[in-house]
């Protein structure tokens, strides 16, 4: 395929960032509920990451709390099965108290895929989808669809 | 709200296999997809009304990265914009070089008005990297960044944490 030449020299998408209040808590929360790989370099934020090069760098917000995003600004998870969408959701919340988890929304079936969302403790929202990375080849794949 | 601190040993409640999308908002699909293409390099199909992905060029059919995993940026389109977001929610992308972050600003700062972009910060170093911010007519908040070698994401990753609390 040939692309014309862009304004920017743009190696990669390289990263997202979200905010959080408390670096240990929320860390317990990427990790062992999210399952999010997650090492710290600097002191004001450590970076998330899972299946591929891509980071979200988690910030810490000094003296406040972090900003109360709404769904239009969210981060995807993928799990290998509907049934995992539902077990994730069931987790969510059986340890909502525990890990700070403020909402868990029903899942969703749409377009051949179950998902639900939550939103954590810092006000970020995460969606638990089945997604794969083939569903979206398949979007690319196809082409604008007219209307 | 009792949140308990305690570090437990156990496999995550949640099977995560990729972190996969992220997603944002624009008034305006045509505008940003011009952007995102245009001035980003990036590649982007618009699936169904009101809606838009993006991704890195190369993972087409035939392409030299097909298979391998990335990141996809899903953008709908709004009515209005809920929440402006501000420079600690932003998205960031990897420069060659710090000349390519200056590159950016020169250029971007003459092609805001082509491109949706609304302002366009001087570059800087900051927390490791080189970059340039911008933000689009939509208050979403880019990042044109150029790390060393010796501290880009991957090398970082490898050195696993280096603080704590």
């Amino acid at each position: 395929m040939a692309y014309p030449t862009p304004l920017l020299q743009n190696d990669t998408l390289s990263h997202g960032t979200v905010e959080c209040s408390d670096m240990v808590t929320t860390r317990r929360f990427l990790t062992e509920f999210l399952g999010l790989d997650i090492h710290r370099p600097v002191k004001e934020a450590q970076y998330m990451y899972k299946g591929g090069p891509w980071t979200v760098v988690c910030v810490r917000v000094d003296g406040g709390e972090a900003k109360d995003q709404t769904q239009d600004n969210l981060f995807k998870l993928s799990v290998n099965s509907a049934a995992e969408v539902d077990a994730a959701h069931e987790a969510a919340l059986r340890h909502a108290e525990e890990y700070g988890i403020r909402k868990v929304e029903p899942p969703r079936d749409a377009d051949g895929l179950r998902s639900f969302r939550l939103q954590d403790l810092n006000f970020t929202w995460w969606e638990i989808s089945n997604v794969a990375l083939s569903h979206y080849d398949a979007l690319f794949d196809r082409g604008d669809v007219a209307h | 709200m009792n949140v308990q601190t305690a570090p437990q040993a156990r496999a995550p409640h949640v099977n995560t296999a990729t972190l996969i999308c992220g997603t944002l908002v624009s008034r305006d699909l045509k505008r940003v997809r011009h952007m995102l293409e245009g001035a980003f390099g990036l590649q982007c199909v618009q699936p169904e009304p009101g809606l838009l992905l993006a991704r890195d060029r190369g993972f087409e059919q035939g392409g030299p990265k097909r298979g391998q995993p990335y990141w996809v940026l899903e953008i709908r389109e709004v009515e209005e914009i809920a929440v402006e977001q501000e420079m600690l929610n932003h998205w960031g992308m990897a420069a060659p070089s710090e000349a390519a972050v200056d590159e950016a600003y020169a250029k971007l700062n003459a092609a805001k008005a082509e491109y949706g972009i609304a302002r366009v910060q001087k570059p800087r170093f900051r927390n490791g990297s080189y970059a340039c911010y911008f933000i689009d007519e939509d208050s979403n908040w880019w990042e044109l960044e150029y790390r060393s070698p010796d501290l880009t994401y991957e090398v970082l990753r490898a050195k696993g944490d280096l603080h704590h609390d």
